[in-house]
């Protein structure tokens, strides 16, 4: 299977300006490869992502959308990482309702260095992408 | 919607286009509706290409413009300064990082690099039609800080400040200056006592035309935000008249029949109801504490300077920025802690005050005191207690404390209770004089420290002692000393009213220890000395005068440009469910009436632009600027459509 | 030689752009001051830029360092010059100064470069990396590292042989040989002195093998090997290229030893020994790390909380001092040493040593003033002479200093004593400059 052909699973990524955006930087300067079809839109944090372009992602046909969330290191308060994350249960349910799998949005801490992480998610998520696309 | 949009698309000598075909690329969103001119240059950052991209601006009238280069981490600041110097307002920039997210991401993978980059530059045309021009904010700042507590961080802050031509209120709540310093007798490696050190930077304050020093008085309500705050000061009267005679003060104090524990001195004497802490200190005028006078009248019989009619005053105040120097609090073991409560254990301050008291003869309760054993680390490195920190201060402290013993009494033997002794830096020299005293060091670890116990008349220190392959070792002492760390003010008010966070020392937190190291995340207000954590003298003043120039920056231009990257309320579908006031770590939305209907408004000086308002309005109403619905559905529509 | 005369003016001279150094010039640069900003390398951010994480936060160094980095290149009032030293600084009796800069020849000029490394595939000349501690190789046309500021190339002329290719594979012919040094005459109001620190040379200490023993590093080599911009992409060992996995430290490398004339403790070792450790135990879970101390100084802010982080990762703390570590054929160490808990000598294998190398003064500061004397402490730091009241000052009026060139301290320590001279060096700015109206 072609890394680059358009049956690859296509992945919206909000990452944040200040701790996402370095470390998915970093994975390119060290030549760390993951799938091509991952894009990236960038936010001052991650619990400024609003439900409505999660779900707009899905129906304009992203595959899975990823949130690379500030974690601890948000430089706008420590209640960061809850606030995303209720917005991401609130968007699952959401998304269940509509009959899209909710595992295909996911979140995670993505540290101003974690480039290794980055790609690791990646490329998990876009394997599980694929499998749910063949099954 | 713009629809003069330049678009320029760097192949950084290859970096990016020898994965990313840029001609494709370029091609590929030439004929998008609104892209007016769509080129390649070999490095966008070049003089030559930042030329073309201000002529371009200027002859084609760009009204937005895009740039796929390297991160804008790296040229983000260059090409806005690029677009404002041709008119064109920064916020109408795009920029599309192919270089790291694309190229190099995937040099394994040329097709998938160069789809990814169209549709990189697609997003941030997309992006950049529904952009908007937006202004900084300004906002008049008053030229005047507030500089809360008097104590040596306080003082020299307010200092360096008057002396930069800024009007200083310096605040105190105390009736003396000087704080936890002007307790301080001996001061280690310099030739000056702490008093000496209050009374040379009072009078650098006291005379100075830009600094005026309220005493006995606190803050106990702020408003507005950062340019001008507004703060309540409340200041208790000295009872004391402004032109006072000094000679009958004195017979004042002499006849005042009341006797309280004197905090000055740790508890260890008592003073009158009418007192000065010491005979130099200053402001030079004595005070009565009023909470425990009797009005018995006695001072105003051999005094004219009296004067119980003093009432309260309220200030209004109005500043630009707040200087917070609080200070701290020695720790108060508690009952039986290492023995406290026996008559012959005392703090680390308190055996200070004693030093000072005792000539020829260390005395203690009637007795003389030789065989002294100090415990470290009591209220600091605790296993079980909530301070897990380093006091930083006590180790050099405590050991100075040893060499001023042997300098002053004969015969001192005195026995170290460590955890490891911590003089970090130049300090190491002061552990070393003391071990060449012969002072005898044992130490443990922190979850076997030593025991104190009485046994008979004896006190006895026991300890498993590390250095001596774990051997049991008893000591004798005439006196524990028990060297106490710094802990946070107990009495937080001030601290509840600026709403300054605290870390997980309970100190206030700065915003970033490297970055941001005197700033609080409420803009305007910045801290200094040991209230944001232990500290020892030349420390303090550093962070006092590092938070100086940051106060100084605030207020030094009376004007202040905020990022207009912020929030904003839809006034007409906002139906107030304060969902978003919740949502926002800055205290930035309150609820206005306006029209008869209650809404939120957003604090445009205090909004910081992070966004968690966004998401938990169900009525959506509000937008932030720059990531606004139709920008980022836009770009989430140009990213799909492959 | 190039010699400008030039009416070169500024309120302040920064010397050096660490840390330290930066902070002030950004600080004095906000106030609305003009800088001349110098450092002797070839780039600015110091020893702090080259950092992997820092303690206690663990935020990465790279990203505090370089968003100050760029701020301060950026700054319309920091002027910027590398290569760059100080010399025959002197001070008017109305207070000000004047100093001859002198820029040594990059041979490239920084304006035109781009950083497109070009240079660097066709150079034939490998040398040993100074911006990697010597761990690997890098071309006699570079650019010192990708962070570096300005990000330009730069020509090791004492390693070129001018075989020329460097010239044609440059885009932008930026590279220009016949550049020479380039003097100018500066007037300034104040002078901030932010000249940093040295590392201790661990051959003084013949016993612990640095040098002769592959596998003994020291703590700033194994920086750079935990850095982001690390030569590897992961740790390994020097003699054959392996993952360590039972890794010593020892502590206090020429620091509190009065045999080596440095008497006193350098206050970020242990602070910085423990970091490499929690992130060893990150980059090589299987691997053992162990201190051996003398005392533990976990003594700042969340410092303290940080080293019983690092003991409840599995860290292992031995209070020892190692006398004499020797080698292995299979290149394994073993470190004899006097382990304070048993009271008994002994030895262990490790198969890769870190010496954690203590902070040293730079020399040479005094001999940049003339006809003035720059007092120094009994340490060789420069002396505060006003060390509680203006922690700043200096023997000379006028003359502020910040960070490491005062004493040992860590980031946000130099980082505040940057804050102090900042803040004496705007007010002494301003008293000049009143003088100078008045006058």
């Amino acid at each position: 299977m072609s890394s680059s052909g358009k049956d690859m699973p296509k992945i919206l990524v909000f990452s944040t300006e200040k701790i996402s955006d370095p470390a998915i930087d970093m994975a390119g300067l060290l030549k760390l490869h993951y799938p091509p079809r991952v894009y990236i839109i960038s936010l001052p944090c991650s619990s400024a992502v609003k439900p409505r372009w999660i779900l707009k992602a899905f129906s304009e046909g992203f595959d899975g959308v990823f949130i690379a969330a500030d974690g601890t290191d948000c430089p706008y308060g420590e209640s960061c990482t809850d606030k995303t994350g209720a917005i991401i249960k609130q968007t699952q349910d959401m998304l269940k309702e509509k009959g899209i799998e909710p595992a295909k949005l996911r979140m995670a801490a993505i540290c101003s260095i974690c480039s290794e992480a980055f790609v690791k998610q990646m490329k998990n998520f876009t394997e599980y992408l694929v499998n749910q696309k063949t099954n | 919607m713009k629809n003069k949009i330049g678009v320029y698309i760097c192949h950084c000598g290859g970096n990016i286009s020898d994965y990313v075909d840029v001609e494709k690329v370029r091609d590929a969103v030439k004929d998008i509706e609104g892209v007016e001119i769509s080129v390649d240059t070999m490095f966008a950052c070049a003089d030559s290409s930042q030329k073309q991209i201000f002529n371009d601006i200027k002859e084609k009238q760009l009204d937005g413009l895009v740039v796929a280069s390297c991160s804008p981490k790296l040229h983000y600041p260059t090409f806005s300064a690029v677009a404002e110097r041709a008119g064109l307002n920064k916020y109408n920039y795009v920029h599309a990082n192919i270089r790291e997210q694309v190229s190099w991401a995937h040099s394994d993978n040329k097709l998938g690099a160069t789809e990814k980059a169209i549709q990189a530059v697609k997003a941030a045309i997309a992006g950049v039609k529904e952009s908007i021009s937006l202004e900084p904010i300004k906002i008049k700042s008053q030229k005047i800080v507030a500089v809360i507590g008097a104590g040596v961080a306080g003082m020299r802050a307010a200092k360096e400040l008057a002396d930069l031509g800024v009007k200083v209120y310096l605040i105190e709540r105390e009736y003396f200056v000087g704080g936890r310093v002007a307790q301080l007798d001996y001061l280690c490696r310099v030739q000056e006592t702490g008093k000496e050190l209050v009374t040379r930077m009072y009078e650098a304050i006291h005379k100075h035309e830009n600094i005026t020093l309220f005493t006995g008085a606190e803050i106990i309500e702020k408003g507005g935000s950062i340019g001008n705050f507004k703060i309540k000061l409340k200041i208790t009267p000295r009872y004391i008249k402004k032109d006072c005679n000094e000679d009958e003060l004195k017979k004042a104090i002499e006849v005042c029949p009341v006797e309280v524990d004197d905090d000055f001195n740790f508890n260890i004497t008592k003073r009158k109801a009418i007192y000065k802490n010491y005979p130099s200190e200053y402001p030079q005028k004595p005070a009565i504490d009023i909470k425990n006078c009797t009005r018995c009248g006695e001072c105003e019989k051999v005094c004219s300077s009296i004067d119980f009619n003093q009432k309260e005053e309220i200030l209004d105040l109005t500043v630009g920025s707040i200087l917070t120097a609080t200070g701290f609090d020695p720790y108060r073991p508690k009952e039986n802690e290492f023995g406290w409560g026996l008559d012959n254990v005392v703090t680390l301050p308190q055996f200070r005050r004693i030093i000072n008291m005792c000539d020829d003869k260390l005395i203690y309760n009637g007795k003389e005191i030789k065989e002294i054993a100090y415990i470290y680390c009591v209220g600091s490195r605790q296993v079980d207690g909530e301070n897990k920190y380093c006091s930083r201060y006590c180790c050099t402290a405590t050991l100075y404390t040893s060499i001023l013993t042997h300098k002053k009494y004969k015969n001192i033997h005195a026995y170290h209770f460590n955890r490891g002794i911590r003089t970090y830096g130049k300090q190491e020299v002061i552990y070393d004089e003391v071990s060449q005293l012969g002072d005898i060091f044992l130490q443990s670890y922190e979850y076997d420290p030593a025991t104190v116990e009485k046994q008979g008349d004896k006190t006895i220190v026991k300890v498993k002692d590390i250095l001596t392959n774990n051997t049991e070792i008893e000591v004798e002492a005439d006196l524990v000393v028990l060297v106490t760390g710094m802990e946070p003010r107990k009495d937080n008010s001030i601290g509840d009213v600026l709403k300054i966070p605290k870390g997980r020392d309970r100190f206030y937190n700065e915003i970033h220890m490297k970055l941001r190291p005197v700033e609080t995340v409420i803009d305007g207000i910045t801290i200094a000395g040991a209230c944001q954590g232990p500290k020892n003298i030349l420390e303090s003043v550093n962070s006092a005068l590092s938070a100086a120039t940051k106060s100084y920056s605030i207020v030094n231009t009376g004007e202040l440009a905020l990022e207009p990257i912020i929030a904003s309320v839809n006034e007409d579908t906002c139906t107030w469910c304060g969902l978003c006031a919740d949502a926002c770590p800055y205290d930035a939305i309150e609820l206005i009436n306006k029209n008869g209907k209650d809404i939120a408004e957003i604090n445009k000086s205090v909004c910081k632009g992070c966004g968690m308002c966004l998401p938990v309005c169900e009525s959506d109403s509000i937008e932030m600027s720059g990531f606004t619905n139709n920008i980022i559905e836009n770009m989430i529509s140009a990213y799909a459509d492959i | 030689m190039q010699y400008q005369t030039d009416n070169n003016s500024y309120d302040a001279l920064v010397i050096g752009a660490g840390i330290a150094g930066g902070e002030a010039a950004l600080n004095l640069a906000n106030l609305g001051y003009k800088v001349l900003l110098i450092d002797k390398d070839l780039t600015i951010g110091g020893k702090m830029i080259m950092l992997s994480k820092v303690f206690p936060t663990l935020d990465c160094s790279a990203c505090i360092t370089t968003p100050k980095v760029s701020e301060i290149s950026r700054h319309p009032n920091i002027k910027i010059l590398t290569s760059t030293q100080a010399s025959n600084i002197t001070q008017k009796s109305d207070g000000t100064f004047m100093a001859e800069i002198t820029t040594k020849p990059r041979y490239v000029e920084i304006e035109d470069c781009t950083g497109c490394q070009l240079c660097e595939e066709a150079c034939p000349v490998i040398v040993k990396d100074q911006y990697q501690y010597d761990l690997v190789g890098r071309k006699a046309a570079y650019i010192p590292f990708s962070i570096a500021s300005p990000r330009a190339a730069a020509i090791d002329i004492e390693n070129c042989t001018l075989c020329g290719a460097c010239e044609r594979a440059c885009p932008t012919n930026c590279i220009d040989f016949t550049q020479t040094d380039k003097k100018i005459t500066i007037k300034c109001n104040t002078v901030i002195l932010a000249t940093g620190f040295q590392l201790f040379d661990p051959t003084l200490i013949p016993r612990y093998g640095f040098g002769r023993f592959k596998n003994v590093i020291t703590s700033m080599q194994m920086e750079r090997q935990l850095a982001p911009t690390r030569p590897f992409n992961t740790v390994l060992r020097p003699s054959d290229g392996k993952l360590p996995d039972n890794i010593a430290y020892v502590l206090c490398t020429g620091s509190r030893d009065k045999t080596l004339g440095n008497p006193i403790c350098s206050q970020v070792c242990c602070m910085y020994s423990t970091k490499q450790a929690q992130l060893l135990m990150g980059a090589l879970p299987m691997a053992d790390i162990t201190l051996y101390y003398l005392h533990i100084r976990a003594f700042g802010k969340g410092f303290n909380e940080f080293y019983a982080q690092a003991q409840s990762m599995g860290v292992e703390f031995v209070k020892g001092k190692v006398a004499k570590i020797t080698e292995k054929e299979n290149g394994n160490l073993i470190l004899r040493y006097e382990d304070i808990n048993g009271n008994v000598v002994k030895e262990t294998e490790h198969d890769m040593v870190v010496l954690s190398v203590g902070i040293l003064p730079n020399v040479g500061i005094q001999e940049l003033f003339s006809g003035i004397n720059l007092e120094l402490d009994e340490f060789n730091y420069v002396k505060q002479t006003d060390v509680l009241a203006s922690p700043a000052a200096t023997s000379i009026n006028g003359v502020f200093v910040a960070g490491t060139a005062s004493a040992p301290m860590d980031i946000p320590d130099s980082i505040l004593s940057a804050g102090a001279a900042s803040a004496e060096a705007a007010n002494y700015i301003r008293k000049m400059s009143e003088i100078n109206v008045s006058v």
